[in-house]
């Protein structure tokens, strides 16, 4: 299957194709600079293979590539897990490449993003606004090119935003944020109104840039897990594992059994707590207090178990290269009571929940994500499988424990603050089977391998966060880290909320806010 | 409405009373970290391996001292694990609000 495909783009392209590499599952090809948005558009339209990273390189550097050339790569995720890499590169006397967003409208932050932090221009890109930078950013200056010291303090410079405009009689604007009411992170939305329904939002975000890319740079691989796991905040085993898998790929180590299976149960939890968070602040927003205070109250209960487990509430210090710090075999008992107990307790919610017509009134048919809208912007996780994308690494692209592990993908069509609440809920179930199937079947052995030396490459490392899709490309030279990228599902996902609340009225932005579960902090590393 | 009323009753108070009523950690807690100054032999291997940073050794009036500081402490545990003497320890102890920085600090000297 893979081989064929690898044959058909062969065919289709050969004199565009300069060079090829495969390693592990993944398969670069880089071609012309001018076919690129060509065999991109074949991938993603004939093929039907979603576009799900874009990411940039200061290869320059004669020690990492002879060409002295800035790499672009824009990645594919196929079937039979399979990952196509479309490899282009950028000189730096002429930093424009040709935009693809015309064609993938996902390609539209990647390429913002990789302007702002590499100064290479998207030739032709719809909206060349930055996205990182402020307007005080002084021009020029690239935090992710490689002679950028990460030390820098660069003066602030005078610059404007132009916001995009709705014009018309009755049409008002209502700035809110960046600073809101409550302990939360930083963003402006700019909405257009007339009366109550909203006919334009804008969001723009990136207020708290830590540089955390560049940062990795500079860390040690064994050090750099913790900084992963503490890029959002509450996705951090997603994140910790996705970045441990990146690096175990380069070194080609296959981890113990046991520590796939402890990986995997520690993931779902992630997942039931995230997901236990977002069904209650669905009810807080929908003025529901009571299922709020219940569904509140099961994620405090899963957050004690995992300080049980792991001794951290959110399951941090547990992975690392190689396998897994801490064996969990001996809490079995305790971890599946828990779970009996959780199981019976949430259904008895989502039963009141869902009976309640103030919450339905509240809930269905709002904010609604068409499924072209999801497809388009490749919107990921509960959200994409909201709106009808079956999508989902844990089975497109199986790793840990999943493999081995029955469980179903819930998917649902409406695209609303309903069926994302839904899809939440049936996953809590799934998550609960698959942690019982990984306990009952937790195989004997060691939790870690030992990697002492890792060799020079570059590896995708990936997992089904509870948010979505999230993304991990390390590149190793000499035993430090040379370049990583990161995606959070969120970076796909902020863009949807534009769409979600068209035709809706204000009081409704915060349920669909809510019920996209959107991070700050992992769109804005 | 009813139903609503019976699962209230069924669930009860879930709240405790803490800090009236302390609520001690369960075993294996990731928290404060905690020096045994007699097993310590200053070799620096915590030093090399705390990502976060917060552990020195340093020199003053001839003495050698070592600092550990909870501020900045990410709880990883990365210095228990590789501390060949045993000399420090994650503990139960999670209550580290201070005043101070300097309250946060852990120093032991020894004579060089």
């Amino acid at each position: 299957m893979s081989e064929e495909l690898i044959e058909t783009i062969k065919k289709e392209f050969r004199s565009d194709i300069l060079d090829e590499k495969v390693s592990n599952n993944e398969h670069y090809f880089t071609v012309n600079n001018n076919a690129a948005v060509h065999i991109c558009d074949y991938l993603y339209h004939t093929l039907n293979f979603p576009l799900i990273l874009i990411f940039a390189a200061d290869e320059r550097a004669k020690e990492i590539a002879k060409d002295g050339c800035f790499k672009i790569h824009y990645v594919f995720s196929c079937k039979s897990d399979l990952f196509i890499i479309i490899k282009i590169k950028v000189e730096e006397k002429s930093p424009g490449f040709p935009t693809l967003t015309h064609k993938i409208p996902a390609a539209n932050w990647y390429e913002r993003e990789i302007q702002d932090m590499f100064g290479l221009v998207p030739v032709g890109h719809p909206d060349p606004r930055r996205l990182i930078h402020f307007e005080d950013w002084p021009a020029g200056l690239f935090p992710l090119r490689k002679d950028f010291d990460i030390r820098t303090k660069p003066p602030r410079v005078k610059g404007e935003y132009i916001y995009r405009r709705v014009e018309g009689e009755g049409v008002y604007e209502i700035p809110v944020g960046p600073v809101h009411a409550g302990v939360i992170e930083p963003g402006h939305f700019r909405f257009s109104v007339a009366g109550e329904p909203i006919l334009n939002l804008e969001i723009r975000h990136f207020y708290t840039h830590k540089g955390v890319e560049k940062l990795f740079e500079s860390m040690s691989i064994d050090k750099a897990v913790f900084l992963a796991e503490r890029i959002s905040g509450d996705n951090s085993v997603a994140h910790s594992v996705a970045f441990c898998q990146a690096v175990e790929k380069i070194a080609g180590v296959d981890i113990p059994p046991r520590a796939k299976y402890i990986r995997t149960i520690i993931l779902e939890l992630e997942r039931i707590y995230n997901h236990f968070g977002d069904i209650a602040g669905i009810a807080t927003d929908v003025a529901y207090p009571f299922g709020a205070a219940h569904a509140n109250k099961l994620k405090e209960q899963v957050m004690h178990l995992n300080e049980k487990v792991t001794g951290s509430r959110l399951l941090r210090g547990m992975n690392a290269i190689g396998g897994v710090r801490r064996d969990i075999g001996d809490k079995k008992e305790m971890i599946l009571k828990e779970l009996d107990s959780l199981q019976k307790n949430f259904r008895e919610l989502m039963e009141l929940l869902l009976s309640s017509p103030s919450v339905a009134d509240r809930i269905e048919t709002t904010g609604r994500i068409s499924n072209e809208i999801a497809k388009g912007l490749h919107v990921v996780g509960p959200a994409g499988r909201a709106s009808g994308i079956g999508g989902d690494t844990r089975r497109d692209h199986p790793y840990a424990g999943y493999p081995e592990l029955e469980f179903k993908v819930p998917v649902r069509k409406a695209g609303d603050v309903n069926a994302r609440t839904l899809v939440r809920a049936d996953e809590v179930y799934e998550s609960i089977t698959l942690i019982q199937q990984a306990l009952s079947r937790l195989p004997q052995g060691d939790i870690r391998t030992d990697v002492d030396q890792i060799p020079d490459g570059y590896a995708l490392g990936y997992t089904e966060a509870p948010r979505g899709e999230t993304l991990y490309w390390v590149h190793i030279l000499n035993g430090r880290i040379e370049r990583c990228k990161v995606r959070d599902p969120s970076f796909c996902n902020w863009l949807a909320i534009e769409y979600a609340v068209l035709d809706n009225i204000v009081p409704d932005f915060p349920i669909i806010n809510k019920s996209l579960s959107l991070s700050y902090s992992g769109n804005d590393m | 409405m009813f139903e609503i009323l019976i699962k209230t009753l069924k669930t009860g108070t879930v709240t405790t009373k803490y800090p009236q009523k302390p609520d001690i950690a369960p075993l294996g807690f990731r928290g404060k970290p905690e020096l045994i100054p007699e097993k310590c032999n200053f070799c620096g291997e915590c030093v090399k391996a705390c990502p976060a940073g917060v552990i020195w050794i340093d020199e003053e009036n001839g003495e050698k001292r070592f600092t550990l500081s909870c501020c900045g402490c990410i709880f990883c545990g990365m210095c228990e694990e590789v501390c060949p003497c045993g000399a420090i320890k994650l503990t139960q102890e999670y209550e580290l609000a201070s005043k101070t920085k300097d309250d946060l600090l852990t120093i032991i000297r020894r004579k060089v």
